[in-house]
């Protein structure tokens, strides 16, 4: 193994521009580590150079761990985008320049350099000066300096950002060459998708400082995890179906999942479908003679836009709404028709603008794991519930971030430090330290916007209400999982529809949480006015109940009469054995933003001893 | 683009300038460069006097001493010297200039050290004469050929007539100036000395069209050409005047002031080991040889008899000195303070 | 470019007419006074003891202070430019303001700190040292009042020098002195040459604060403009000039060196 980053993490006050990554790369690989601007990728070059150092983590380098070296002891080339090459010295002392501080004696560097000269082609330009150089011969001086000393690992910062595209493609195939030749194991970022296909023996995505996919250029192309790699990695459309009997339905056409993605029926599937794995077809609908061709249609459509790319021909078509399909990627906005594009041969004519649209391949997405935000306030009686985060970790596949907060700018990174091994002693290595400064209440609620989240979990100090939690459910903007005891999973989940309207979003995140846990649901509804259910809450508990068989997860209703409603939950709670509550939260329940302190929730929380999920609306 | 910085003809000129850095480091170095044959650093005296002493003190007296100094006890002796206003000097080793002699154009100057704790109070009292090394009267210069007529103070309040006179703020010579102008004056007119006085000093001063820091300075700025009358030393003029060389001649007024000027010791800035070398150049200063070199040099000398040496000094009908107006004191808060700066400056507005 | 050849004589000639008398005529003056009692004159005006001691201190005293501010000033430069922190825009006013201040208050302000009767300067008298009226006093305002000379030469390329230049030299294997002493020093090689040169020619020139400090001693404290006030005010003109000339005539060479590599040098 030539480059080993282990759990590295890299944070600017707030903003962590490297989240917790971890990266292996083989001897004599050009890996290529792609994402937009500011994902952090070349931050993650610099901390490997040791040109800043990480917050946490280890870097290895040919099993040697360099974290606390010094850039110059680490024995690395860097090629810089601008080439940084020393103005006052000529292309032969910039060459030699590693040479000498290394003491080598003459005739060896004059010897070597002349050597890297041939190597990058610049034979005979050893006297130039930087000015009198093109951008590309100073691209390839820097790449002669960097690996004159014959490092072990070659790192470069887009190196060919700043040049003309024509010779880019030159050069690239030059580097190429250099590194086979060399076997020297590089790692080069940039935010050029085809010079990552180009180069990369491997491809990283990287966005917003995550490491998302990792994976050879073909693979990740055609076989994408995430949708940001489906859309970043090459053009494509993205359309959203439903899962129905193991296949992804786009209206009347069934796309069969394959059984490693795992899937939910009922779900919601994403399905990415290349340009040149759509099939056009001549032909108006309904015409006599003008059959729909076979297999894979997925509906008729009419070309908006043709544009000559050289030997191809790219095509749009807009097809009209699919029912129960919409589209994820390229954005539409503002209407229900789907946007597809196809190439074809430049030299074919689609033949008329009425066209059939079919599938010749396509690539069902594998659902994102789920994001939990966990609030770690041991000063405050409320540490993160460790053993049911170890718990979701496996059972809900999740991805945790630990947040703390502190006051005291000072405080940040020594708290960050910190963080990740109070996580790893608990279990969970892996989960991300988040460290904010601020008051805990207002930093909570930016965390939950500023990174997508799908529950925010705070444990409930023994004593007391907590005295955060009022303002964390002001700004709600999570499902918040406020945990009592210790509990690592939950079996049996009750769901109350008393207050709001029942079967919505607090049935839906119940219901997947209950089946990711492969809990048992009860539905329940008091009854506070005395006699039977009017006919509308029944028809919801139908409803509720439907969702819950759709996701698989047994489950039964409840009615139960009460004097109050709270009273009727707790008591079902105590006599069903329920370990979680789950309640529905909507606006009527705030005033004036701030919560009061006699809010239904804190009833139940002080009343039942047990975990509760708020469900605020809209999720 | 720029040719690149190593060629041969940018070279050389680095090369070129190089070496004339070198050389010019070496000249600035080479009185301390250590090489064979050069004698020990020798004794140091710091000696300050106000402006007019600076030739006969330098070029004759100080190195006279030197000579007999070296040949009595084989020792050579260095002097560092610093000449400027009388006041300038009083003020800078009142701030702490390391001088260890200074030659004073006044003793009130004296006095004022005395006050600031640098000398003993009365100290340079116990000296020769009272301190007084030597003496020369005020006189007035002219244009050749005296256009404006000017023979006496009195002739200085003229209309028309334009005065270069020195700054009493910062020169001792212009307070003996004032004095002289004033005691002139008041000499003519017993009974009403003070009335006279002032109006003396009136009539001279809305005719000041320069006002200089030092009365050496004064000299120069009447000898590029401002003014008709300058009003300074007899001494700073009467080489200059003998050499055919001032441009101006010599006018005697029927009656001024002898001005006096005092020696002070520094001791505290006096090693121990320099006070015989110390003692033995201020009991020189007022032996003969000292005092007909400063004859010489045109001042007049404490020994009347010796000044019969000098030719040229002129004829005063009526001198007379500080004392006569019952010394620096009472000039000073009397007629410097109490009629030139209250009421003359006041009433002509300068 | 219409107006350039037909409408510059009158322009061109109302400026001339202007600096003649201002500055160019002034210059000529010295000259054609040091030389007016021929070159002999001349000789023997600079060749007095008075004169050869206060043109030498001054060019030591010049040397002196170019070399020490050459390092200091680096120093303070890389400092200022490559460090972010609180209170760094005072700290560079303040660092250059001596520029601003006129020199005889620099003068003043030393006397009144390091002098006999100064805050320092009363602590040290009893131990025997005494900075102010001594060449080391000289050397203090010297330094003092050409410090912003070599900032100001030096900052603005340091500014210029990305950062990256720094880190490529780290990269390569370079330490921190190495990384100085072969990338970052070259470049500011420029800077270094005009910066030294400038604090050269003003410590030549140095009245203000020189006059205040040195006490003005013959053969000990007294630099060469010091010396030419005095036999001014002496009434020795032609000393005064003989001396005047050779310092002009020293500027007039700096400011050529100065003028031919400050463009040059920054590629």
């Amino acid at each position: 193994m030539s480059i080993r980053l282990d759990q590295l993490a890299k944070s600017f006050d707030s903003l962590r521009v490297v989240k917790t990554t971890s990266l292996e790369v083989e001897d004599s690989e050009l890996f290529v580590l792609l994402g937009a601007s500011g994902s952090g990728k070349s931050t993650i070059l610099r901390l490997i150079a040791g040109l800043s150092a990480p917050d946490s983590g280890r870097i290895w380098l040919h099993g040697r761990d360099v974290t606390d070296l010094q850039p110059q002891e680490r024995g690395i080339g860097f090629v810089f985008q601008n080439y940084s090459i020393f103005r006052h010295m000529s292309v032969a002392e910039n060459i030699e320049f590693p040479l000498k501080i290394r003491k080598v004696s003459r005739s060896k560097r004059e010897e070597r350099r002349e050597q890297l000269l041939d190597l990058v082609g610049l034979g005979g330009l050893g006297n130039r000066y930087a000015h009198q150089l093109s951008g590309g011969q100073q691209q390839r001086v820097a790449l002669a300096r960097a690996l004159v000393h014959e490092p072990s690992v070659l790192l470069l910062d887009e190196p060919f950002g700043a040049l003309d595209v024509k010779i880019r493609g030159q050069l690239r195939r030059n580097l190429k060459e250099i590194q086979r030749q060399l076997r020297v194991t590089a790692i080069l970022v940039t935010h050029d998708q085809e010079e990552a296909f180009e180069l990369a023996d491997r491809v990283g995505l990287m966005e917003r400082g995550e490491l998302l996919e990792v994976g050879e250029p073909e693979a990740l192309y055609a076989h994408p995890r995430t949708l940001f790699g489906a859309t970043f990695l090459g053009a494509g459309t993205v359309l959203v179906g439903r899962a129905k009997n193991g296949a992804a339905k786009l209206g009347s056409l069934s796309l069969p999942i394959p059984p490693e993605v795992e899937h939910e029926e009922d779900a919601r599937v994403r399905v990415l479908v290349r340009p040149e794995q759509v099939a056009l077809s001549a032909g108006a609908a309904g015409a006599a003679g003008d059959e729909p061709p076979e297999g894979n249609l997925l509906g008729h459509g009419t070309i908006v836009e043709q544009s000559f790319l050289g030997a191809l021909r790219r095509v749009r078509v807009r097809l009209p709404a699919i029912p129960g399909t919409r589209q994820a990627s390229p954005a539409v906005y503002g209407e229900e028709s789907l946007l597809m594009d196809a190439v074809i041969p430049a030299g074919e004519d689609p033949g008329g603008f009425e066209v059939w649209v079919s599938l010749k391949g396509w690539h069902i997405l594998a659902p994102p794991r789920p994001r939990l935000l966990a609030c770690d306030f041991p000063g405050e009686g409320s540490p993160a519930p460790f053993s049911l985060l170890r718990g979701f970790e496996g059972s809900l596949n999740a991805r945790v971030s630990l947040l703390s907060v502190t006051d005291k700018v000072d405080r940040v990174a020594a708290l960050r430090a910190s963080q990740t091994e109070r996580a790893a002693s608990h279990g969970l290595p892996d989960a991300e330290p988040v460290v904010r400064k601020g008051d805990p209440v207002d930093e909570i609620a930016a965390e939950q916007v500023q990174s997508l989240y799908d529950f925010l979990v705070l444990s409930m100090p023994e004593k007391g209400q907590g005295e955060i939690l009022p303002g964390v459910l002001s700004a709600l903007s999570t499902p918040l999982l406020a945990v009592q005891g210790e509990p690592d999973s939950f079996s049996r989940i009750l769901i109350c529809t008393a207050v709001g309207e029942p079967g919505k979003a607090d049935v839906r995140v119940g219901g997947w949480l209950a089946r990711r846990l492969g809990a048992e649901v009860t539905l329940l509804h008091v009854l506070v006015d005395g006699g039977g259910p009017a006919p509308w809450v029944k028809a919801h508990l139908d409803a509720g109940l439907a969702t819950l068989r759709g996701l698989e997860v047994t489950s039964r209703t409840v009615l139960r009469p009460a004097r109050a409603a709270v009273q009727g939950i707790l008591d079902e709670a105590k006599e069903g054995g329920h370990d979680l509550i789950v309640l529905g939260r909507h606006a009527a329940s705030r005033s004036g933003g701030r919560v009061r302190r006699h809010d239904f929730s804190f009833e139940i929380l002080a009343g039942s001893g047990k975990s509760v999920l708020i469900v605020p609306p809209g999720q | 683009m720029p040719p690149a910085p190593s060629t041969s003809r940018s070279r050389l000129e680095g090369g070129l300038l190089a070496a004339a850095g070198l050389a010019l480091l070496l000249y600035a170095l080479w009185p301390w460069l250590p090489l064979p044959g050069r004698a020990a650093r020798p004794r140091t005296v710091v000696f300050y006097g106000f402006s007019i002493l600076g030739e006969a003190l330098n070029d004759d007296v100080l190195p006279e001493f030197a000579r007999r100094w070296r040949q009595t006890t084989g020792e050579p002796v260095e002097f560092i010297t610093s000449f400027a206003g009388s006041g300038t000097v009083t003020n800078q080793i009142a701030l702490g200039v390391p001088a260890q002699l200074a030659l004073l154009s006044l003793e009130l100057d004296a006095e004022r050290l005395a006050a600031a704790g640098v000398i003993a109070p009365g100290s340079w009292r116990r000296l020769p004469h009272g301190g007084v090394v030597n003496r020369t009267p005020f006189v007035l210069v002219v244009r050749r050929g005296n256009p404006k007529n000017i023979h006496d103070f009195s002739d200085l309040a003229r209309p028309g007539v334009r005065v270069v006179h020195p700054d009493p703020m910062t020169s001792g010579g212009a307070n003996w100036a004032l004095l002289a102008e004033y005691g002139a004056a008041a000499r003519r007119h017993p009974g009403r000395e003070k009335e006279a006085g002032f109006e003396a000093l009136r009539g001279v001063w809305r005719h000041v069209v320069a006002q200089a820091a030092s009365a050496r300075a004064a000299r120069t700025q009447f000898e590029n050409g401002f003014g008709d009358v300058l009003v300074t030393y007899e001494q700073d003029v009467l080489g200059d005047a003998a050499k055919g060389k001032l441009p101006g001649e010599i006018v005697y007024p029927p009656s001024t002031v002898l001005s006096e000027h005092t020696l002070v010791v520094i001791d505290k800035k006096i090693p121990a080991p320099d006070r015989p070398l110390i003692r033995a150049l201020v009991q020189f200063l007022w032996s003969e040889p000292a005092q007909r070199l400063f004859v010489r040099r045109g001042f007049r000398s404490v020994d009347e008899r010796l000044n019969a040496d000098n030719p040229a000094f002129g004829r005063i009908q009526d001198p007379f000195r500080v004392a006569n107006f019952g010394g620096w004191d009472r000039v000073k808060k009397e007629i410097v303070d109490g009629i030139w700066k209250d009421r003359v400056m006041k009433e002509i507005g300068k | 470019m219409i107006g350039r050849r037909h409408g510059a004589g009158l322009p061109v000639g109302m400026l001339v007419l202007v600096l003649l008398p201002l500055i160019l005529m002034p210059i000529a003056a010295v000259f054609v006074f040091a030389f007016g009692g021929g070159p002999g004159e001349f000789l023997k005006a600079l060749r007095t003891e008075d004169a050869q001691f206060a043109l030498r201190f001054s060019l030591l005293i010049a040397f002196l202070t170019a070399a020490i501010n050459a390092v200091l000033g680096t120093w303070a430069a890389y400092v200022l430019a490559k460090h972010r922190f609180r209170g760094e825009r005072p700290l560079a006013i303040a660092i250059n303001l001596p520029v601003a201040i006129p020199t005889v208050v620099v003068g003043t302000s030393l006397l009144l700190l390091w002098g006999p009767i100064g805050l320092f300067g009363k602590l040290l008298e009893p131990l025997g040292l005494q900075p102010m009226f001594t060449p080391a006093g000289v050397l203090l305002a010297h330094l003092f009042v050409t410090f912003p000379y070599m900032l100001g030469s030096v900052k603005p390329l340091l500014d210029e020098l990305e950062v990256t230049y720094e880190e490529a030299s780290y990269t390569l294997g370079a330490g921190r002195w190495q990384t100085f002493r072969y990338v970052i020093l070259p470049a500011l090689k420029g800077g270094l040459f005009s910066g030294t040169l400038l604090t050269f020619a003003h410590s030549l020139g140095e009245f203000g604060a020189t006059v205040m400090v040195s006490g003005n001693l013959r053969l000990r404290t007294q630099t060469a403009p010091l010396y030419i006030f005095a036999q001014f005010e002496a009434g020795k003109v032609a000393q005064a000039n003989a001396v005047a000339a050779v310092l002009a005539a020293l500027s007039f060479v700096i400011f050529f060196f100065l003028l031919r590599y400050s463009g040059k040098e920054r590629l």
